[in-house]
């Protein structure tokens, strides 16, 4: 009952329009003012003691090494490196967008500039070649969610900081299913282009794709560094991102030279006030989460669950149902910090295993990218196709079914996302 | 004096952020490079103790999110849901936004308050942090700062929102270097993320 009230009055504030990070420590507020009996003493520690992790230190890290390398610069050489790979395929272009899109969000770390950095490049050639415009920017609208998959991801940070599961293993997790998906994507890609005949590019020669892959090859490091520092356990995952920011900001200034030392200020700006709202968010989410835990939420809720004999794969279906609606009102951060702690106990009462769950989530937030009305992925990319919302919304149509159907694989063959963790971190 | 203050906001988030990077950096470096065994160096090294490395970078980015959320008042990137609000006519929509503003205000003011308490009775301890030894109430005085900061932010967007009926945005998807022809006002671009401005006039 009480859980009842704690989500609507948090419904109802979000739906003013403040921001959610307001919405949640007014949610809390309010609770304790009038009707709970948690001691106002050990919220004011959670509110100092709430994001003193470590782990949640990788988020802000993460987000400069991104920033350091979301260039146009660095968009180009991926995008030549893509296109001399696979352009020679039906519907070349689109093809070498997906790839470049994959590649790029790994990087960057931010889907919405992933789409822009790499449509605002491949649109326009893809229309010069006679690409219908629509398609062009569905397949780059939602390859550009594809970075939230592939390590190292921000989203996974935050669901690993909520769930206490382990941000390596996750990072490893993401790996198959981001290259599944990508290569789901360029098939479907392919398939359209083959039947509608869209044209394709002259096949690059073995010199080319050596030397545009030595020009990408300083940006695709930064994954290699965060991944196998993480795996050789030469780093903690705070310190990879660390380390990663560092060789970022070495690559962007004196290898590629996309930045002027000049320039890092404003980086460094930027990178501050985008992890301080994300930061801002996980200490009203922590204390919110608190509330539920104090309440005895998640464990009523498990307890009822397991109660009505819901199995495994029915919640698994419930979660991405919820998920999905709100990926439709929410960005991913905010979703995954306020649903996590509900539905993460219930999951682990029935025997679901952490990282799958990772993974399924962090595939419905790459579906909510593009959903309307507030898919980000979107929004940038009718500003840079210059087509309305609803237009966009079509485009991407055909390729939230190619998604969806997707997460349904990842949902119910939890091999696909655990074998390589597995394999290897036992 | 204004000026000289979001001057020093932009200037410690941005310091804080590159100087826990290369304080983990260097910390990382110092930890493989006192392994190796080379003469003189490596006795010199394991002088050196980095053991507050990771407290400090803690400390430094809890700084940061609290003055960091402070300047993301200012440049409008807290997020919310506003696909409500947004479908609302002009003249109602305004009415949310400042209800939005001072539930801001009204929730940082709180929390300043708490927070300030809190250190209040932590300077009459000698409680220090648990590597660097420094007086914890000084590590926490972020907190009050910050939020009644955020506090003072939160009225400032009202009060400009009040003349003007804009308000801050925040761009989520600018990338530098690309042609200018690319270029789009990202700003003007409506997103269910944040409010939409009112026309002027409309605002109470």
């Amino acid at each position: 009952m009480t859980g009842v009230v704690i989500f609507l009055l948090l419904c109802v504030l979000m739906l003013t329009g403040m921001p959610i990070s307001i919405a949640l420590g007014l949610t809390v507020l309010s609770f304790l003012f009038t009707m709970t009996e948690v001691p106002l003493e050990a919220v004011a520690l959670k509110l100092f003691t709430g994001i003193e992790k470590f782990e949640i230190m990788a988020i802000p890290f993460f987000i400069l090494a991104g920033n350091f390398l979301t260039h146009g610069g660095v968009a180009k050489r991926m995008i030549r490196f893509a296109t001399a790979l696979v352009g020679h395929w039906h519907g070349g272009l689109a093809l070498g967008g997906v790839l470049a899109c994959a590649l790029f969000a790994a990087v960057s770390g931010s889907s919405p500039a992933t789409v822009v950095a790499i449509g605002s490049i491949l649109l326009p050639a893809m229309v010069k070649q006679g690409f219908p415009k629509n398609f062009g920017v569905g397949v780059i609208g939602t390859a550009g969610a594809l970075g939230i998959l592939i390590p190292p991801s921000i989203v996974m940070v935050i669901y690993a900081v909520s769930s206490n599961a382990s941000i390596g293993k996750l990072f490893i997790a993401g790996i198959v299913p981001g290259i599944m998906l990508a290569a789901l994507l360029m098939f479907v890609a392919w398939f359209v282009a083959w039947k509608r005949g869209y044209p394709r590019m002259r096949k690059a020669s073995w010199g080319e794709r050596w030397a545009s892959f030595r020009e990408s090859v300083w940006g695709l490091l930064l994954i290699v560094v965060v991944i196998g520092g993480i795996y050789t356990g030469i780093f903690t995952p705070t310190e990879a991102a660390a380390m990663s920011a560092a060789y970022a900001f070495f690559v962007s200034v004196y290898v590629y030279k996309d930045l002027t030392i000049k320039q890092v200020p404003k980086v460094l700006i930027d990178s501050a006030n985008l992890s301080a709202m994300i930061l801002y968010i996980i200490t009203n989410a922590v204390l919110f989460s608190y509330l539920l835990t104090s309440e005895q939420i998640p464990q009523d809720l498990a307890a009822w669950i397991t109660d009505m004999g819901l199995s495994p794969w029915m919640f698994l279906l419930v979660v991405n149902i919820l998920l999905l609606i709100a990926g439709n009102f929410m960005e991913p951060s905010s979703i995954l910090l306020i649903t996590v702690p509900v539905l993460f106990p219930v999951a682990m009462k029935l025997g679901i295993d952490p990282i799958h769950l990772g993974i399924v989530m962090t595939v419905n937030m790459e579906i909510g990218m593009i959903t309307p009305p507030v898919g980000l992925n979107l929004y940038v990319a009718s500003g840079i196709a210059n087509m309305g919302l609803t237009e966009v919304s079509k485009a991407c149509a055909p390729w939230i079914i190619v998604m969806i159907a997707f997460l349904l694989l990842i949902t119910y063959v939890p091999i696909i996302s655990l074998w390589l963790p597995n394999l290897l971190m036992p | 004096m204004l000026r000289f203050l979001d001057h020093l906001e932009e200037w410690l988030i941005a310091f804080l952020i590159g100087a826990a990077t290369l304080v983990i950096f260097a910390a990382v470096l110092h930890r493989y490079a006192a392994g190796m065994p080379i003469p003189g160096v490596q006795d010199a090294l394991l002088k050196l103790n980095f053991g507050w490395a990771q407290e400090l970078c803690i400390f430094m980015f809890v700084w940061m999110a609290k003055f960091g959320a402070a300047y993301g008042v200012r440049t409008g990137i807290h997020v919310g849901v506003d696909v409500l609000i947004n479908a609302l006519e002009d003249r109602k929509r305004a009415w949310f936004i400042l209800f939005g503003l001072f539930a801001g205000a009204l929730f940082t003011a709180t929390i300043g308050t708490f927070g300030a308490k809190f250190v209040w009775g932590l300077a009459g301890t000698d409680q220090t942090s648990p590597d660097l030894e420094w007086p914890i109430w000084i590590v926490y005085l972020a907190i009050p700062l910050g939020s009644f900061l955020m506090c003072f932010r939160f009225l400032q967007v009202a009060w400009s929102f009040h003349k003007t009926g804009q308000l801050p945005h925040a761009d989520h998807g600018h990338v530098e270097g690309l042609d200018k022809e690319a270029e789009v006002e990202w700003a003007l671009m409506p997103s269910d993320l944040h409010p939409s401005d009112v026309k002027p006039g409309k605002q109470p």
